[in-house]
């Protein structure tokens, strides 16, 4: 049973125990950023719920990063069992994304919602009646999308696109933003731009989770996240219409703000500590929304994530749904591989396959299936391992990376790609024409070593010995002394 | 009315010293922008009735001296 809305999500995080309120008085300004980003880092803590701002009335509320520290809440926002291991609630989440995908479910319209429960229009507009945070000192502005869904149309089929795009507040009405020239919005966009046409938009804050999942995701071009977080939640997702233009947002988000992205307008925007860990993108001219309508639930919930270094929301979100759409795209190939792992604590850089070797060169054509899909295009370097080592197990993986990758014949670089202006480690010039590079690092044995002299057998446990010798040791191993 | 704004710059050379010139700032209180004639100064001796000035760079950082800011006009932000 899918939750209805962030507050059911919530209450369910609390009974779990991966929530704390903080009824204290908090200051809007770093403060609280400050102590979203700490949860951040503790990687297993509870996601704070902030319920009094410094300046804001009672009630005006803000969920901070529901999704950071791994993958548990995740398994909660989708209704798992919580006693499963680390890989196998991996691997069940990409398999819910894999039939959300295979069995989309359209919204449904509604005639209202909750979200209508407070319209504002006109001269009433005014961003700063939200406590919007300001999330790291030395950011642009307040960001009051960081965590959320933004909802624009193609202008030449039925294709509704979410996505989640930061969005830092200029002035009462405006917003600015940076979106990606590879991202949905930016083709869509780009085509009103064309032709002087300001864009519709809407972006919905504090939704359920699924609906948040999805819009951090990555999914095939044309394809409506809201269809698919449909799949996911096995029923709909109730959609409301905008009260000033035509498209739907869902009807139980806390927060929706609604406008138009101007056409042939930019202006300075952020800087922004990024996903990336670090805040490698200046502050530079860049799209500008007007608001036309904010819409609200009676006390309302916003949400933010302060991104960083690992793990946050985008990049426990991304992990799953990167990894699961590459995996679908390889085995759609019917390329042999195992399992798919992106890891978090790699913020999103690096994308572990793990794959039989039936012939040569196999490591290059997953890497070509992976980085040509949509979901590996922001995965710069690609792990390719046997199959006898999950790219779950770091520990295995850091070993085969450095015991059977060769320096020279295993590394495969790729010079130049369509990049992401994000990525830290690129040059000033590479950073500003979003120019990439990736590398392939095949961690797999040549299958045309001959298997019985130039593989080494591998010496560990499971492999080294006797079958009966094992069994021998593990049957008495608490009689040798060892508690565990 | 705030009298503490920032600006962000590329390279210190971005503010003339002294001078008067178009700048975007924001204030500290709501962090809005607005985009003003002002003249800046680096010391507060030639600019005495002047705001304080805060400066960032383009990342973020922030430069260790303010300066001041005298605001002469308000200009129209890009999307007005």
């Amino acid at each position: 049973m899918a939750f209805k809305d962030l507050r059911e999500f919530i209450d369910k995080l609390e009974a779990e125990g991966e929530l704390v309120r903080i009824k204290q008085e908090v200051d809007w300004n770093l403060e609280a950023g400050a102590i979203i980003r700490k949860c951040e880092e503790t990687m297993d803590g509870p996601a704070p719920l902030f319920e009094k701002f410094k300046g804001y009335p009672e009630g005006y509320r803000l969920l901070g990063d529901p999704f950071s520290s791994g993958i548990k809440k995740f398994a909660i926002a989708a209704g798992l069992p919580l006693n499963m291991s680390h890989q196998d609630t991996y691997r069940a989440l990409m398999d819910l994304w894999d039939e959300g995908l295979a069995n989309m479910i359209k919204p449904r319209i509604v005639s209202t919602g909750p979200c209508k429960e407070n319209i504002l229009k006109g001269d009433e507009v005014n961003l700063y009646k939200l406590p919007a945070l300001m999330l790291h000192d030395g950011d642009g502005g307040r960001y009051i999308g960081s965590l959320h869904t933004t909802v624009a149309k193609d202008p030449d089929s039925d294709w509704v696109n979410w996505g989640c795009y930061r969005q830092m507040i200029h002035n009462k009405n405006h917003l600015g933003g940076f979106v990606a020239p590879a991202q949905d919005m930016a083709s869509i966009f780009g085509k009103f731009e064309v032709e002087n046409k300001p864009m519709p938009f809407a972006t919905a804050i504090g939704t359920d989770p699924i609906i948040t999942a999805v819009s951090v995701s990555a999914l095939p071009f044309g394809v409506s996240e809201a269809d698919v977080a449909g799949g996911i939640r096995k029923e709909p997702i109730d959609l409301v219409k905008c009260e000033t233009n035509d498209l739907y947002v869902p009807a139980t988000a806390e927060v929706v703000l609604e406008g138009h992205v101007l056409p042939n307008v930019r202006m300075d925007e952020g800087p922004f500590g990024e996903y990336t860990g670090y805040r490698a993108s200046p502050r530079a001219p860049r799209i500008v929304y007007r608001i036309d309508c904010i819409t609200y639930r009676n006390d309302p919930i916003l949400t933010a994530v302060v991104e960083g270094i690992p793990i946050t929301t985008s990049h426990s979100a991304c992990a799953i749904t990167w990894a699961a759409g590459i995996r679908k795209a390889l085995r759609d190939e019917g390329l042999p591989i195992i399992d798919v792992n992106i890891e978090p604590q790699a913020g999103l850089f690096i994308a572990v396959i793990s794959t039989k070797t039936p012939y040569p060169g196999i490591a290059h054509r997953i890497a070509s299936v992976a980085w040509g899909c949509k979901s590996g295009q922001f995965v710069p370097k690609l792990m390719v391992v046997d199959d006898d080592i999950s790219p779950y197990n770091m520990n295995e993986v850091i070993h085969a990376f450095g015991s059977k990758c060769h320096p020279v014949r295993g590394t495969h670089t790729v010079p130049y790609a369509a990049g992401n202006p994000l990525i830290p480690y690129q040059n000033l010039e590479e950073r500003l024409w979003a120019k990439g590079c990736r590398v392939l690092y095949d961690c797999t044995w040549p299958v045309d070593w001959p298997r019985e002299i130039a593989v080494p057998p591998r010496s560990a446990f499971n492999s080294i010995y006797p079958k009966a010798i094992q069994e021998k040791v593990l049957a008495n191993w608490k009689n040798y002394g060892f508690k565990k | 009315m705030a009298t503490e704004y920032e600006t962000f710059v590329t390279t210190l050379a971005d503010l003339k010293d002294g001078e008067e010139m178009e700048l975007l700032i924001r204030d500290l209180e709501n962090y809005e922008s607005r985009k003003v004639k002002a003249i800046v100064s680096s010391s507060k001796e030639k600019l005495p009735d002047g705001d304080t000035l805060w400066i960032r760079f383009s990342r973020g950082l922030q430069h260790k001296d303010t300066w001041v800011i005298k605001i002469t006009g308000e200009l129209p932000l890009p999307f007005a």
